[in-house]
């Protein structure tokens, strides 16, 4: 019984290296430093749609990626505090219970169905235009069941005596809030905070409609200039599967990738561990 | 009071001590007709005393019996009371400054020793704000440890964290936090349920200290601590008060059937 578990259970740890060692083994041909850093490379040409890219790195789409992630969680980390020490403080238990709900909608919903309507919203009807702003605000969307449930489960953990003793020594809701709860709970709201840039970073279809362009953008003029990025680049050098230098550059771009996701999840990781040890 | 408490009075200038003495002729604490009901079930049935201007009064009673809901309603950290509670004549529902300000007039002590993870100086002074704290904090802070029998103990080590006391050390400061605040009234649910003997008659000789500037109510449910605290008894049942007496009177002639029945067996049975 234990060892069919046990056999099981190994593709869960199998799995992941064997896709890590294989991305890495196909994008070996195409990574070096000059890929990532803001140094031209020189790429066969790719045709016509391809000519822009290919003339310097990878550079342009990780800060197109960093920027929309940043922008949304700018966007919607004070939001996702609000519902969290909304759902602390005032919400009733039935009112607790809609709310809990309603994020669990938010986040079952497929994240190309939030960027159908930033492209029918934000796009065309507020015609943003396809821009770094709706691809922010969209990702900020995509994002905020995940920072809101991390928010409210931070301040879940918080002992009640803790409160209670604060609330008895006569400190207000705001001095609760400021000198008990978010001593007590950063760590665990960092820690949202940092599997959501995580998040941020692996959404593609958002991004796809609302804010990307794959040639002739290296950096956006304007929070309403489009934007290039990682994920996108991705997608469009992979769809030129005939040519064997694209490929190998989207294999390397997946590494580059995966290696910021890494950074954010395995620091949420650490984050989690040294909130427990508090 | 001892020197350093007076010390501390005359230096500090707070103003809950200004609010004290504004009108300090009056200052009983007086419940009338005081009721809770939570979820249908009624916790509170018409609860009506008043403590004595200093002293201590224990408040005794089975499980479930609504004596830590009464210490809630007296703090308004529960507020779906009927009835009326009274501070120095003032209704808490209409206290001037808001239920804050209430709070810092009444030290309340948990049953479970609640420090905040910070070092024990700051645990101290939580309460203070901004204003209250100033060159004099110091004296404060050594007059409120020394009250709760803390200070020869953690006088050596005040930047430390506070989780790495004991338990018994926890609470003590605990009281120490409430006091530093200079309350009207201490209320303490169970302050010594889960200590060691040692903790227990620390706690004990602090508490008798207290009693002689203020009135104190302490909830427990260790009947050989309500003979060792004296002052007054009351008795509580099924969200009823049974009997009120003094401890003597209570221990040694009962004159209610529910409490020589809760003496004998220490378990109420109302029905």
């Amino acid at each position: 019984m234990k060892m069919m578990l046990i056999l099981l259970a190994l593709p869960a740890f199998i799995l992941p290296f064997s896709c890590l060692i294989y991305i890495i083994v196909q994008a070996w041909p195409a990574l070096s430093w000059a890929l990532i850093l803001p140094t031209d490379v020189t790429i066969p040409p790719l045709g016509d749609a391809f000519s822009g890219v290919a003339s310097s790195g990878l550079w342009n789409q990780i800060g197109g990626s960093l920027l929309m992630m940043f922008l949304a969680c700018l966007l919607a980390t004070p939001i996702a505090l609000s519902i969290a020490l909304f759902h602390s403080l005032w919400a009733t238990v039935y009112q607790k219970r809609i709310l809990l709900s309603l994020l669990q909608v938010l986040q079952g919903i497929p994240p190309i169905v939030y960027g159908l309507c930033g492209l029918i919203l934000l796009v065309h009807y507020l015609n943003w235009g396809i821009s770094l702003a709706a691809g922010g605000v969209i990702l900020a969307v995509v994002i905020l069941p995940l920072l809101s449930m991390n928010a409210i489960h931070a301040l879940e953990r918080i002992p009640i005596e803790h409160t209670e003793s604060a609330k008895a020594l006569g400190l207000s809701h705001g001095a609760v809030i400021g000198r008990v709860w978010l001593p007590a709970a950063w760590p665990g709201m960092l820690t949202g905070l940092l599997l959501a840039m995580a998040r941020s970073l692996s959404e593609t279809a958002p991004i796809l409609f609302t804010a990307t362009v794959f040639s002739g953008i290296t950096w956006p003029d304007s929070i309403f200039s489009p934007v290039t990025s990682l994920q996108t680049h991705i997608f469009y050098l992979a769809q030129e599967g005939s040519n064997a230098q694209s490929v190998h550059i989207a294999w390397a771009s997946a590494v580059v990738l995966l290696g910021l996701i890494l950074c954010f999840s395995l620091s949420a990781h650490f984050l989690r561990r040294y909130e427990g040890s508090v | 009071m001892n020197t350093l408490q007076k010390n501390m009075c005359l230096e500090v200038k707070s103003a809950s001590e200004e609010a004290i003495n504004q009108d300090s002729v009056l200052n009983d604490v007086e419940l009338a007709h005081v009721s809770l009901t939570l979820s249908g079930k009624h916790i509170l049935k018409n609860i009506s005393f008043a403590l004595p201007n200093r002293g201590i009064t224990s408040l005794i009673g089975p499980s479930g019996a609504g004596k830590s809901s009464l210490l809630r309603c007296l703090t308004l950290l529960c507020d779906h009371w009927q009835g009326d509670i009274s501070i120095q004549g003032s209704s808490i529902r209409r206290w001037s400054g808001g239920e804050d300000h209430l709070r810092r007039h009444i030290g309340l002590i948990a049953q479970k020793p609640s420090v905040f993870p910070t070092s024990i100086y700051e645990n101290v002074i939580f309460g203070l704000s901004r204003k209250e704290r100033g060159k004099d904090q110091s004296i404060c802070i050594e007059a409120s440890l020394r009250m709760a029998a803390l200070w020869d103990e953690v006088h050596d080590r005040l930047h430390t964290p506070a989780n790495n006391l004991s338990i018994g050390q926890q609470q003590r400061l605990c009281l120490a936090r409430a006091l530093i605040l200079k309350p009207k009234v201490l209320l303490l649910d169970e302050p010594t349920a889960s200590l060691d003997p040692r903790s227990k008659q620390l706690i004990e000789i602090s508490l008798h200290d207290l009693a002689k500037d203020m009135p104190l109510l302490c909830v427990t449910h260790d009947l050989e601590q309500a003979q060792r605290l004296q002052g007054q008894v009351i008795f509580m049942c099924d969200g009823k008060i049974i009997e009120k007496a003094t401890a003597k009177d209570f221990f040694q002639h009962p004159s209610r059937i529910e409490s020589r029945e809760f003496l004998r067996w220490s378990v109420c049975d109302c029905g």
